[in-house]
């Protein structure tokens, strides 16, 4: 569920769709969600002073209530 | 366009026509038509107030997308939280020239809004930043669910007036919590005309904190 949302989002953020990767690793407790764009649409997922992915991890935890366990977005370059 | 409204203040009037008709306060002049004094000593108050809109527009309200990025737009939105694991169902509250203000119904409205509205405004966020990439910098996408966003305006502007008082009293300055550009300019707003207060705002980034301090003697 989480893994699609930072697709959709990434997916509409970026110049380059078909470059975006998001890999998830399951863990006990929490879940880590790598999410890889293309080296031009960095910024577009980061933003000015990290405000798009703040939001992006703050939409996740909103969508992580429902399972009750941590999801950690690390965006890759 | 012209409107009336009732309140027991002229401030409850005012707020009651902001809510009706989705206007900021800058976007209308109001004209007191009459006050009511009644009851015992004049206690209980009605304020009648006649609303002038400044351009001849008038708000369209609830009502359904009509082009390609009014589309794209609740599209993603309601991507976004379908993907999260809600039901919602997104209408067009109300369209102004450089604003669309889209509401959110659905039965998890408060996780949706979160504390302090920190999850509302991430996808109100988003929603700007993708509408700008669609459309270009020039329409605003505002998102609210159960008129959290007039609800959240009203009890920041209580709580100017409670600390304005506070510090009038103590004649001590007070920090409030940080607050976004938007929540401070209310904060700001709604004490500039208050005497012997003056407010500013302190810190860095996005989120600001105001002071509210004593200019008196």
């Amino acid at each position: 569920m989480e893994k699609e949302l930072v697709d959709y989002v990434a997916r509409a953020l970026v110049d380059d769709p078909e470059d975006v990767e998001v890999n998830l690793i399951e863990g006990e407790k929490s879940t880590i969600l790598e999410l890889r764009v293309s080296q031009n649409d960095i910024g577009k997922v980061i933003g000015k002073h990290g405000r798009i992915a703040k939001a992006m991890r703050t939409i996740l935890s909103a969508a992580a209530t429902k399972t009750g366990k941590r999801v950690v977005l690390e965006i890759l370059d | 366009m012209t409107r009336e409204f009732e309140g027991k203040t002229e401030k409850d009037a005012i707020d009651a026509a902001i809510a009706e008709l989705g206007l900021e306060r800058d976007e209308f002049d109001v004209e007191i038509v009459d006050t009511q004094k009644s009851g015992l000593f004049g206690m209980s108050k009605k304020v009648r107030i006649r609303v002038h809109t400044s351009s001849d527009y008038a708000p369209v309200i609830d009502t359904q997308p009509e082009n390609d990025f009014e589309h794209g737009i609740i599209d993603f939105v309601g991507g976004m939280i379908e993907r999260m694991g809600y039901a919602a169902a997104i209408v067009i509250k109300y369209r102004e020239p450089s604003k669309l203000c889209l509401r959110i119904d659905s039965e998890s409205s408060g996780i949706l809004i979160g504390r302090k509205g920190q999850n509302l405004d991430a996808l109100q966020l988003l929603a700007n930043v993708v509408a700008g990439r669609l459309y270009g910098d020039e329409i605003k996408i505002i998102l609210d669910t159960e008129n959290y966003r007039s609800r959240r305006e009203e009890s920041l502007i209580r709580l100017a007036h409670q600390v304005g008082d506070q510090v009038l009293r103590e004649k001590e300055s007070r920090l409030l919590a940080p607050m976004n550009p938007f929540e401070r300019r209310l904060i700001h707003t709604a004490l500039t005309d208050i005497e012997n207060i003056a407010t500013k705002s302190e810190g860095e980034g996005l989120y600001k904190q105001v002071r509210v301090y004593y200019r008196g003697v």
